[in-house]
């Protein structure tokens, strides 16, 4: 075996109880990470379904025939903020109310298409319209009523947007933590060996010498510890697939309308987090290593 | 060319003058004591002269290069040329004779080969043999100094430094390695060794270097401790 390797080697079996804790302390670390990422992109999902359903619907007096309504319909769909318009007549809101009512018979005896108004649905591309385009509409000729979800879906973005922040300050914050777990653990490592790393240099080591079995030892756990954490991951988000909990996909809040399968996403943070892993423990013990060997 | 060259050498700590504009030359198998009272200077001469400090003025040319020219990748090759055995052994405790002497060769990466076929060859010349499997602790003061030597000599340097390596260890064992840094400079190694032994320095008739408060006193072939 390269010597480096067996230097790696040794300092690993010499401090078995500080190496666990180290791999404790990291794979915990990461699978918060893993962890606030997934809810971070559920709330994210979450809201993106909310605010595709999210539609104002604007409903017609009687009086108000089938072609003047086909007319705002015509002008909705050349307006710019809109998304989606669909007319519903009255005989289509009476096929709806009996789908949605088809086992309470009783109900649906008394009930006539021409009890039910005709409306518009109208889905708007920034749900941040929808109250706009109700105000508009209520002034018009013809409606009766416009009616929106406004506040649930104000509450659920605000709550969201919360999820995103604190998310991406706890990633933040758990990265900070991470590295500073592999400085601490290589310069314990290093104090523990200072006499013979200080003899190493007598006897002519060079510094990419004594740097490299420190370095494995960083790399080592970071990658296991991200290994471990993106198994546990994995599977939450396998459970969390087989439920299918996110048929549709998982949105990504920072690319607009894209959306990605559940398994694929979590094979994405995986991999995140195992390079994230590598990364942090070759900064680590890199940073550790270099300190000692300028002192 | 002289092998080693001090030319006007200073270096201070604070207030104090540890060499005060030093020159010396030393050449190609010599063998030189560095004699006087503590605080003369004689470890200062040594930490310059393996680049563990610098000096605050002057050079110092080993082989021809300033020493302040090695880059920090040419500090091994300069360490590996320049063997030390110290006063306080610096061994490793959880390694045995053949490992604390492996190690100088590990970490120039070489082979087990090299490692197999050296390391006996030089214990043998220190009189270690049968000691290869004892762990420091297990030895005398004698032979954990003739050990420091074992390791100093993996790389074949081309000078070998004793600094005080007779302080720690009593008169028969200090004998032993005066008889054997002797055969080592006698098969064309130069040797450096501070000391504070006059029956030694005396013995051995050789050149010696007297310092005093960080200036040359004196420089004599064949010289005695106390002129």
């Amino acid at each position: 075996m390269n010597n480096n390797l067996k230097l790696f080697w040794h300092n690993i079996k010499k401090e078995k109880l500080l190496s666990v804790s180290n791999l404790l302390v990291m794979t915990s670390t990461f699978l918060l990470l893993g962890v606030f990422i997934n809810i971070v992109v559920f709330s994210q999902t979450a809201l993106k379904y909310l605010e595709n359903q999210a539609q104002i619907t604007i409903f017609f007096k009687d009086e108000f025939t089938e072609e003047k309504i086909k007319t705002y319909q015509s002008e909705l769909q050349n307006d710019p903020r809109i998304m989606d318009v669909s007319y519903v007549s009255k005989e289509d809101a009476l096929r709806i109310f009996r789908e949605m009512n088809k086992d309470e018979p009783i109900l649906l005896e008394n009930i006539s298409a021409s009890v039910l108004p005709a409306s518009l649905e109208v889905k708007t591309k920034d749900i941040t319209q929808l109250k706009n385009i109700s105000e508009e509409f209520i002034q018009k000729e013809g409606v009766e009523d416009v009616q929106f979800f406004e506040d649930v879906i104000q509450r659920f973005s605000v709550w969201s947007r919360t999820v995103y922040i604190i998310g991406f300050i706890l990633v933040l914050v758990f990265l900070i933590v991470s590295y500073s777990v592999v400085v601490s653990t290589i310069r314990t490592s290093i104090n523990n060996r200072g006499e013979e790393l200080s003899i190493m240099k007598l006897v002519g080591a060079s510094d990419e010498y004594v740097k490299k079995p420190f370095i494995y030892q960083g790399v080592f756990f970071g990658v296991l510890s991200s290994f471990i954490a993106s198994i546990i991951v994995f599977l939450l988000d396998l459970t969390a697939d087989k439920l299918k909990i996110f048929s549709d996909g998982l949105s990504l809040g920072f690319i607009p309308g894209f959306f990605i399968s559940p398994l694929i996403f979590s094979l994405i943070l995986c991999f995140v987090l195992i390079l994230s892993g590598f990364l942090l423990g070759l900064l680590g013990s890199t940073t550790a290593i270099k300190k000692y060997l300028q002192s | 060319m002289s092998q080693i060259e001090f030319i006007n050498i200073t270096k201070q700590y604070g207030n104090f003058k540890a060499l005060d504009n030093i020159s010396f030359t030393i050449n190609n198998g010599e063998f030189i004591f560095l004699v006087g009272p503590s605080g003369a200077g004689k470890s200062t001469i040594i930490k310059l002269l393996i680049r563990e400090e610098l000096s605050d003025a002057g050079e110092i040319l080993f082989n021809g290069k300033n020493i302040r020219e090695f880059t920090q990748k040419e500090m091994p090759d300069l360490r590996r040329k320049i063997g030390v055995v110290f006063q306080d052994f610096k061994l490793l405790n959880s390694k045995n004779v053949f490992e604390n002497v492996s190690i100088a060769l590990e970490v120039v990466n070489s082979s087990e080969t090299e490692i197999k076929s050296i390391v006996p060859n030089v214990l043998n010349l220190v009189g270690l043999t049968d000691k290869i499997l004892s762990f420091p602790k297990q030895l005398s003061g004698g032979e954990r100094q003739r050990l420091c030597i074992a390791r100093a000599l993996a790389h074949e340097p081309d000078v070998l430094i004793a600094d005080e390596a007779t302080g720690n260890i009593d008169p028969d064992a200090s004998q032993e390695i005066l008889d054997l840094l002797g055969k080592i400079n006698s098969l064309g190694t130069t040797v450096i060794m501070a000391t504070h032994d006059e029956r030694m320095v005396d013995q051995m008739k050789k050149r010696v270097l007297r310092l005093d408060k960080g200036s040359i006193i004196s420089d004599k072939k064949g010289g005695k401790y106390r002129e």
